[in-house]
């Protein structure tokens, strides 16, 4: 991070063809047959690996100062654990009405 | 010191103070229209978050789900990242061309982007209307399975379409704006981060949405 030397539109276009490549491979992988929860996990991990490459190097955040970073992302990231840790709790409160 | 004096006395400090705040550097090092972004950027990726986890727990939790997308559909797909990531590049050149101060080259990879973010749309709807014309609806399932597919489906892919409309249109003001001298390199390098964001949402839309559900 805060590096100032910048990509080359020649090296972006690489890491454009890298990304569609990940993209590739999530379609390979959705043809294996795997079991549902290994099928989303395994796009997780490969979705999430296209996100920080896009966040760090399109959206320029390895060339920005440090502090963006780790105000941002670790904030955000915080919220989205927690949103998806709670959410079957939607699904305990169905259970807990009052007026059935 | 009489009030008169006590009065200029503090009109100084109170010029003084304003002149440091004007001076004063953000501690991000960016200035506050992209910092304005990047917090637009976290409340929204919450908000897709939630969708997306929503979809997660019931796709999981259903004994049976609608798979509605053939290979043909999954190669759309395939085409619809390919030309919105292609944006992303393009957009990257705009930003580009403008810090560097060639406007023409600028405006045009703007025009670019938006062309693509049209193919893009394009391509969306028609993926929906071949949806719609198999008898899939927002809250039914013509295979019979769990319901939720198609509010869970168009629900997400409609909100990401409406931000990729809604780019086209702030990069037409921006493009406008910027052509006319109204706007400068920040407010494209601004709009890029936007359209980013677009692009780093169908990172995880298309996996979740489309892959999850191939036949």
């Amino acid at each position: 991070m805060s590096s100032n030397r910048e990509l080359t539109m020649s090296s972006y276009v690489g890491l454009g063809v890298g990304l569609m490549l990940i993209v590739g491979l999530e379609v390979i992988l959705t043809y294996q047959h795997l079991a549902t929860r290994t099928l989303l996990f395994s796009l997780l991990c490969l979705a999430s690996l296209e996100g920080f490459v896009a966040i760090m190097y399109l959206m320029h955040v390895k060339y920005e100062r440090r502090i963006l970073f780790w105000t941002v992302f670790p904030a955000t990231l915080f919220v989205l654990i927690f949103l998806c840790y709670f959410f079957p709790d939607a699904f305990r409160m169905a259970s807990m009405r009052l007026l059935k | 010191m009489n009030q008169s004096e006590l009065m200029i006395a503090l009109s100084e400090l109170a010029v003084a103070t304003e002149h440091e705040i004007q001076m004063e550097e953000s501690p991000y090092g960016i200035d506050k229209k992209k910092l304005g972004m990047w917090i637009f950027i976290v409340s929204d990726a919450c908000t897709f978050g939630a969708f997306l986890f929503a979809y997660g727990y019931m796709r999981i939790g259903a004994p049976v789900w609608g798979t509605p997308f053939g290979f043909s559909s999954i190669m759309n797909g395939m085409v619809m990242t390919a030309v919105l990531l292609s944006s992303s590049l393009t957009m990257l050149a705009a930003v580009r061309a403008a810090q560097s101060g060639t406007k023409a080259l600028a405006e045009k990879w703007l025009a670019v982007t938006m062309i693509l973010g049209a193919v893009f749309a394009a391509l969306h709807l028609r993926e929906w209307f071949k949806l719609f014309g198999e008898g899939w609806r927002l809250f039914y399932n013509p295979t019979g399975g769990a319901q939720q597919f198609g509010a869970t489906f168009f629900s997400v892919t409609g909100l990401h379409l409406t931000h990729v409309v809604s780019g086209i249109i702030a990069l037409a003001f921006i493009t406008r704006g910027y052509n006319q001298g109204h706007y400068d390199e920040s407010h494209v390098e601004t709009a890029g981060l936007y359209w980013h964001f677009v692009d780093l949402v169908w990172m995880f839309v298309f996996p979740l949405m489309y892959l999850m559900n191939a036949r």
